[in-house]
């Protein structure tokens, strides 16, 4: 079976011109111009089969933008080869083209002064939808994402939830079998990510159609994605399922406990992260996780325990540093 | 007055960095002025290719006009209209209150809050083109006409710039403002050629509406000793008129705006 | 692939006109600079025809108002505005989603000029009556130029609407548009019979002119419709249009090609 999306030694170098601060830079620079070469993507391998949910992650500037330009044909890769279904994405194949689609949360292809619905029949128009098939797409969309009051006003009036919710479902209306969401949650507010997300994975279970999804929200990852892939300074760094990237990454647990006696002395048995009366909580080294709990059972009169990850926000950030 | 000198002098430093770190814009400004000085001669040219005089106005004349006619535009386009986009902007986004609550005059901050420095090239493109018309005419230009000359130059500036800031207030009503200043420079573009040679009608909208005929053709007429003492002095009454009247009409227009978002 | 076209126009067509008329108000803006251009030459022209004794170049006072109130309606129909917006397009991201499209973003903007002239002619159509009131003007229309000014006119459109959005692609190479877009406007002012009517050019402009495009996007039709034409001379010019037409829509085709390379390129 061919992969949804595959990448194979994808490269991507720009030339950025530079020029020193003040002014004496400034007029040398209106005669001459130098630039430099910037490697955004170095190296990219990766393999998404059909109908996987992956999330893309790495801080601004990372490359996560760039590989997904390269994988909607918007941008050539420098070397390397992506393919999407088969095809060459920089190639911009009509059959191609009507298979993806890409949502970028800080832009819209909605046409801003016109109702919703008009903005959608265009699309209907351009993917060649037939009216049936549009209008079994439009109930369940408009369904799946209460669209029913806003469609016939037009976008400017909006919120910026109800933008976005507009915005995928107008992306969607084609049903394609490959998404890119560049940040679809970016600027909503914490009840309207959830509903995204919780669209998103019904989508992808009702249809079997392949998301590729970079957020900076790490709610949205854990939410959606068993997959991911970290991307940083341009490379990829781990690519495997979130728990591998749990346990890879993190070196210790939070161990809290609740004592019965307040006035019990607690050091001695390890970094003590927090303490107020009868709570308490450690962190503590991986592998010495399980002694030190048994220890603790064993000296102490404790009434509740519970051994936990760190966020995962520190998990990546944490990643990140290590390779800076 | 040292207040306004110490203002315009920090803000033009500003504005002067701004530009300096665009590295075409000064090449770009300058192909840019000549084209346009460029075209509006090769027009001038077509024109007298046909005919002596245009409404009594000889060729030399004519280019005179055309100088005063940039020198005009170079200096709305250096800081009065980019200063006021802006302001129109600010109101629109919110970023006006940061201005208000400033210890300056408002009206001042904002009419010199952005200059375009390389749009300089057009006020010496106007002056050049001024003189080579001034230079070419059959008979030389009076020291009595030069004075007149510079106060109707004055004049000018004043009477532009109070209706800049006229328009500009009406943002404090009406948010798509902009699209007005476009009806500005539609009209301004018939200055290039005196306004006397227009139909009744339009020649009154370039007077009354939109202040074609003092921002260029008096002027012009000051050097060509055709200005009546009655023009000159309508025109400097307008000029103090109106910059009394706008000045009025801003601060109707802070006030309302004041009370609007308190 | 025609009904693909078929269905796409009248759909882009109808959202188009909808969009324009939320435009309206800044459209009138618009309008009245392109009123003002052609009036303020209908009276320097008008005025050198009088000194002149009443003639100038074959044109009569009255003929001028003719020809620069028909010019203001074939401008009106022909013009574009695509060269200023293109950058825009590039810059804020716009143009991904075109490109993501499997449609060209050629028929979107055909389809929101054809809408734009549509909702402006309110606007047009009762300038043009109101000038015609004023300036009295003498025309001598006569059926067969009527009618292959049908044609001219169409054909005068698709010239320029595709020279236009050829010359656009400029803004994938640089950011400077306005400086090459301003050039363009100042060729085009003299070649196309806006400053002057051909007849008043220059020998040496007139040769020049009629080895370009531009007299075929402007004046020609307004010429034709002026019977400054024999029907001999209009059918040569038609089959000129014809012949830039298909010269201006290869370039498209291959610069649009190498312009999309470049964009995918660099990216943005």
């Amino acid at each position: 079976m061919v992969a949804a999306v595959l990448a194979d030694g994808l490269h991507k170098t720009y030339q950025v011109p530079v020029r020193g601060a003040g002014i004496q830079a400034a007029l040398k620079s209106l005669v001459h111009r130098e630039t430099e070469a910037v490697q955004a993507v170095k190296n990219v391998n990766l393999e998404i089969a059909e109908g996987e949910v992956v999330g893309f992650l790495g801080p601004n500037g990372a490359g996560k933008t760039t590989t997904i330009k390269m994988l909607t044909g918007l941008l050539h890769p420098t070397t390397g080869i992506a393919q999407v279904f088969g095809y060459q994405p920089a190639k911009r194949e009509h059959q191609f083209l009507m298979q993806i689609t890409l949502v970028m949360g800080q832009r819209n292809q909605l046409l801003w002064d016109i109702p919703v619905i008009d903005s959608f029949d265009r699309n209907r128009v351009i993917y060649k939808v037939s009216k049936t098939d549009y209008e079994k797409t439009l109930d369940e969309l408009v369904a799946l994402l209460d669209l029913d009051s806003l469609l016939h006003k037009p976008v400017r009036n909006l919120s910026l939830g109800e933008r976005m919710k507009c915005e995928i479902a107008v992306a969607l209306l084609h049903r394609p079998r490959m998404l890119f969401l560049d940040e679809p949650t970016i600027g909503l507010d914490v009840t309207m990510q959830r509903k995204l997300r919780e669209f998103i994975t019904q989508y992808n279970q009702q249809t079997g159609a392949t998301v590729l999804l970079t957020s900076h929200y790490m709610a949205d990852v854990q939410a959606l994605c068993k997959r991911v892939i970290v991307i940083h300074h341009g490379s990829i760094l781990f690519d495997g399922y979130l728990d591998h990237l749990v346990q890879r990454f993190t070196a210790h647990k939070t161990i809290s406990i609740k004592l019965s006696d307040p006035l019990v002395d607690l050091s001695g048995y390890g970094e003590l992260i927090t303490r107020s009366e009868e709570q308490a909580a450690f962190r503590i080294p991986n592998r010495e996780a399980a002694n030190f709990t048994s220890r603790l059972l064993r000296d102490l009169d404790i009434v509740d325990l519970t051994v936990e990850d760190p966020p995962i926000e520190e998990i990546i950030e944490s990643v990140f540093n290590q390779s800076a | 007055m040292i207040e306004f000198f110490r203002l315009a002098n920090v803000f033009l430093r500003i504005g002067a960095m701004n530009e300096m770190a665009y590295r075409a814009n000064f090449w770009i400004q300058t192909f840019e002025s000549l084209l346009s000085m460029a075209t509006a001669l090769a027009t001038i040219a077509i024109v007298f290719n046909q005919t002596d005089s245009l409404g009594g106005w000889q060729r030399a004349e004519l280019i005179s006009l055309l100088g005063v006619y940039f020198l005009v535009l170079g200096t709305i386009n250096l800081v009065v209209s980019p200063s006021l986009g802006r302001f129109m902007e600010e109101v629109v986004d919110g970023r006006l209150d940061f201005t208000l609550t400033k210890p300056a005059d408002a009206q001042l901050l904002v009419s010199i809050s952005e200059f375009r420095i390389w749009k300089i090239l057009d006020v010496i493109l106007g002056l050049i083109v001024l003189s080579m018309g001034l230079l070419t005419k059959a008979e030389a230009t009076s020291f009595a006409s030069a004075l007149v000359f510079g106060i109707t130059l004055l004049a000018a500036g004043a009477i532009v710039y109070s209706f800049w800031i006229i328009l500009a207030t009406l943002a404090f009503w009406f948010i798509r403002i902009e699209n007005i200043t476009m009806i500005f420079w539609s009209m301004y573009t018939a200055g290039r050629w005196p306004v006397t040679i227009y139909p009744p009608w339009l020649k009154w909208i370039l007077t009354l509406l939109v202040p074609v005929a003092f921002a260029v053709t008096v002027p012009a007429q000051a050097l060509s000793g055709r200005l009546t003492f009655n023009t000159l002095m309508s025109a400097v009454l307008l000029a103090v008129a109106l910059v009394f009247i706008s000045r009025w009409f801003w601060k109707l227009g802070v006030k309302s705006y004041s009370g609007a978002s308190a | 692939m025609l009904r693909y076209y078929l269905n796409l126009y009248p759909a882009f067509l109808r959202i188009a006109v909808l969009a324009q008329i939320q435009y309206r108000a800044s459209g009138v803006i618009w309008m009245i600079g392109s009123i003002i251009e052609p009036v303020i030459f209908l009276v320097v022209w008008s005025r050198v025809a009088r000194a002149r004794g009443g003639e100038v170049g074959g044109y009569a006072e009255n003929e001028f108002a003719a020809y620069y109130i028909v010019l203001m309606l074939v401008n009106h129909v022909t013009f574009t505005w695509i060269m200023h917006v293109f950058q825009s397009r590039i810059q804020f991201g716009q143009l991904s989603f075109q490109l993501m499209r499997p449609v060209h973003p050629i028929h979107e903007d055909l389809s929101d000029n054809v809408a734009y002239k549509i909702v402006q002619l309110t606007v047009m159509l009762p300038a043009v009556i109101i000038l015609i009131l004023i300036f009295q003007p003498k025309f001598n229309f006569e059926m067969w130029s009527l009618l292959l000014a049908v044609p001219a006119i169409i054909l005068a459109l698709a010239v320029r609407f595709t020279l236009e959005w050829t010359l656009a692609l400029v803004a994938f190479w640089t950011t400077r548009v306005n400086a090459i877009n301003q050039s363009y406007f100042a060729i085009i002012m003299f070649f196309s019979g806006r400053v002057a009517p051909m007849a008043l050019l220059p020998v040496t402009i007139q040769s020049i002119a009629s080895a370009l495009p531009f007299y075929y996007m402007i004046a020609f039709p307004v010429e034709l419709l002026l019977g400054k034409l024999t029907p001999a001379q209009a059918l040569t010019n038609i089959v000129i249009q014809l012949g830039w037409l298909a010269f201006a829509l290869m370039l498209l085709v291959s610069l649009w090609k190498v312009a999309v390379k470049q964009y995918s390129a660099v990216g943005n």
